[in-house]
């Protein structure tokens, strides 16, 4: 199977540069997705994997083997789009024969395969249909049986659930991952949608203007962020600007907030007298009998928790969450606030301020 | 005081029934969000309330006037579609500030609101664009900011966010509730994102194929649906088709084809009862060392950030979710055999329902 790697590539379209010295390595059977906000590159780099687009710069080996130059049609790859792309004048079952039939087998063995796929994906009962007989889950869920048809061990899907339903999504996220693991084929995802990125990955190459920002397993990117961005981004978080106090023993160290409320974290590298940021995750915020005084601003149902959203004197907004079946606090109600030392990451204050590390456009 | 009420309205485009008989009342300063998949008429629904399609039969009314057949200018609300229009000759602060010249309004004061709401939108330091030099995502924002500096006390909102990337809907989700908020608005948003209509809601109104199935705030339609639907469009559940085998003290005892026992809130129906149960993912508990109402395999862990996502694989029964918080991430390793347990209070009864359960608790 696949093993893809990508060596310093870069794509201009006249002046602007989309994407620039991407190195990536791609494992058999690994399921990657490029996640970041509209305007990243993560677009383009897709098509530059898939064959669609040529790079500027740069090299594309697909298991050792140099194929910059081979053209998208003499590529083992598999591609489905954002926007729904069946055949309209063909039922769910000739379009999944389709490609199998390209690809020159007998009648029946194409057969054979299409139906293989389209059970796998559980479409069966609705090959008979045409595509605009059928709901958008259903007819993405065609155009990935069309794409593993064809034979091909590389998937690329490009936004394949955004144009759907949220409530569909999330129900397809999950089948997709199972039907390609089952497959073992190796798939590169692209989305803005850390949810999803979440749901599907092994790993998620992070981009921001036209760069890698940070790679990680969903595990990684969420508990241990390295950047500003990656803890914003992926996940919620409460940011809070602070200077670091003093170090301690262990290698934790002690933050002053803006009120001069002083907040322990155990684990930093930040040096005393540095100006910092604090990202606490609001599943890691707690209310205690003394701590960071704040006030109740809004309480938020969220289904299988509350959200309390508060202002603290630090004039920090910091959110956490309470069980649903919690006695919900008053508006304007004052609360102190301790952060799990564990789960506190701290960051070195970007040079541009905060605003600017975590801009979504 | 009643905003807008809505009485008995039909619309039938050939053979399918857009809107079936609905009746909503929504009331002044309300946050409403109409819930359902695609094709369930939303749409249909927000240009009758605004004007721009006639009911077949049923009346509108704003406030204690019938605007059935008023023209949409004369209604005094403004709607945001999913098809849009920027003025293309206007920069845009000038976009913003348009319906505040039109009414009229004092300079400094109209200024002052463009450069607010420009601003909670993330959109300050575009103001001097024109709309094609800017992204989707930007001109649907913009778009919003229009909608909300027009002065109209009622907002009718077409899946505002959709063109969004997911974490900026995140945050406009905060920021445009506490817009419509802070400026006294009565807004009606349609949307098909129940995490959405949850956290922006006051109340929710779950709508299928044309009918109003659920009104209730957000807590009252995920912690007590009316139908298997609702059950299972808001917040993702687990359902199971069983037998009721007895009832006592709110609680029946449930029993599925495979054998297995479990329990759930009393619906009414006697012992012998063909039922469908339906209990949310997210209170469906797994454990190595708890009992539970039946065993199953731990298929696949998915971390997913603030929770994670347990598949579980029961004999007799298949696939069962369970969302944890993301601190039992170490407590589970794929290949385990876990027990599956939840509140019987936490688990709903329903008939089995009568188009069939697979049509019930489909998504789109």
């Amino acid at each position: 199977m696949p093993h893809v790697r990508l060596e310093n590539i870069t794509m201009r379209f006249g002046d602007i540069t989309a994407v620039r010295d991407i190195d990536l390595e791609i494992r058999n059977g690994e399921y990657v997705t490029i996640l970041g906000p509209s305007g990243c590159g993560k677009t383009t780099l897709i098509k530059i994997v898939a064959g669609i687009l040529r790079p500027t710069e740069g090299r594309l080996f697909v298991d050792g083997k140099d194929v910059t130059d081979v053209p998208l049609e003499d590529r083992d790859t598999g591609y489905v789009f954002q926007n729904i792309a069946l055949f309209p004048h063909m039922t769910i079952r000739g379009n999944a024969e389709y490609g199998p039939k390209v690809h020159s087998l007998e009648g029946r063995e194409a057969e054979a395969t299409a139906q293989e796929y389209l059970m796998l994906v559980d479409m069966l009962d609705k090959a008979g249909h045409f595509p605009r007989e059928l709901s958008g889950g259903d007819q993405q869920k065609a155009a990935l049986a069309r794409a593993l048809a064809s034979g091909s061990r590389m998937l690329m899907l490009d936004e394949p659930l955004s144009a759907l339903d949220a409530r569909v999504r999330m129900e397809l996220r999950y089948e997709i991952r199972r039907i390609v693991k089952r497959l073992g084929i190796t798939v590169l995802h692209v989305t803005h949608d850390q949810e999803e990125a979440m749901s599907v990955s092994d790993r998620i190459i992070l981009m921001r203007k036209g760069k890698i920002f940070e790679t990680g397993t969903p595990l990684e990117m969420y508990r241990s962020p390295k950047s500003i961005f990656a803890a914003y981004f992926i996940g919620e978080t409460n940011l809070m600007e602070c200077t670091v106090e003093s170090k301690r023993k262990e290698g934790g160290v002690i933050l002053r907030l803006r009120n001069d409320v002083l907040v322990n974290v155990s684990k930093s590298k930040a040096n005393v007298g540095d100006i910092a940021i604090l990202s606490v995750r609001p599943e890691h915020v707690y209310t205690a009998t003394d701590g960071l005084r704040a006030h109740v601003r809004d309480v938020v149902f969220m289904g299988t928790y509350w959200r309390v959203r508060t202002e603290a004197e630090s004039q920090d907004y910091v959110d956490y969450n309470i069980p649903a079946d919690s006695e919900v606090p008053e508006m304007g109600e004052q609360v102190y606030l301790v952060f799990n030392k564990k789960a506190s990451r701290v960051f070195k204050r970007p040079k541009d301020g905060l605003t600017e590390a975590i801009k979504l456009e | 005081m009643t905003e807008i009420r809505l009485d008995g309205l039909k619309k039938r485009f050939g053979s399918d029934m857009a809107a079936d008989g609905t009746d909503l009342t929504v009331e002044s300063g309300e946050y409403l969000c109409i819930l359902g998949p695609t094709g369930a008429g939303k749409t249909t629904l927000m240009r009758m309330i605004c004007g721009l399609t006639e009911p077949d039969e049923g009346r509108v009314f704003f406030g204690d006037q019938d605007v059935t057949y008023l023209d949409t200018a004369e209604r005094g609300a403004t709607m945001l579609s999913q098809t849009y229009a920027l003025f293309p000759n206007m920069r845009v602060k000038e976009n913003v500030l348009f319906g505040s010249w039109i009414k009229g309004w004092p300079e400094e004061e109209s200024q002052q609101l463009a450069r607010n709401i420009l601003s909670m939108m993330h959109m300050e330091s575009r103001s001097k664009a024109y709309p094609d030099e800017l992204s989707g995502g930007q001109q649907q924002r913009i778009a919003l900011a229009r909608a909300l500096a027009s002065g109209s006390r009622v907002l009718l909102l077409d899946e505002p966010l959709r063109a969004l990337d997911a974490r900026l809907r995140l945050e406009l989700r905060k920021d445009l509730k506490g817009m419509v908020k802070a400026m006294g608005l009565t807004a009606i948003h349609v949307t098909h994102d129940q995490d959405e209509a949850l956290e922006m809601a006051d109340r929710i109104a779950v709508l299928r194929a044309g009918r109003i199935i659920q009104v209730g705030t957000p807590k009252e339609v995920f912690e007590d649906p009316k139908t298997p639907f609702v059950a299972n469009f808001v917040g993702r559940s687990n359902m199971i088709q069983c037998r009721v085998v007895q009832s006592a003290e709110g609680k029946v005892v449930l029993e599925n084809e495979g054998g297995l026992r479990m329990e759930a809130k009393d619906g009414g129906q006697p012992p012998g009862t063909e039922v469908l149960m339906a209990v949310k993912v997210g209170n469906t508990k797994i454990s190595t060392k708890l009992p539970g109402y039946f065993e199953g395999r731990v298929e696949k862990i998915l971390y997913e950030g603030a929770t994670i996502t347990a598949e579980v694989m029961v004999k007799g029964l298949g696939l069962v979710y369970s969302k944890l918080p993301n601190r039992k991430f170490d407590d589970f390793r794929e290949g385990n055999t876990v027990s599956v347990n939840w509140s019987p209070e936490k688990a709903r009864v329903f008939d089995i329902p009568e188009g069939g359960i697979e049509y019930e608790i489909r998504v789109d």
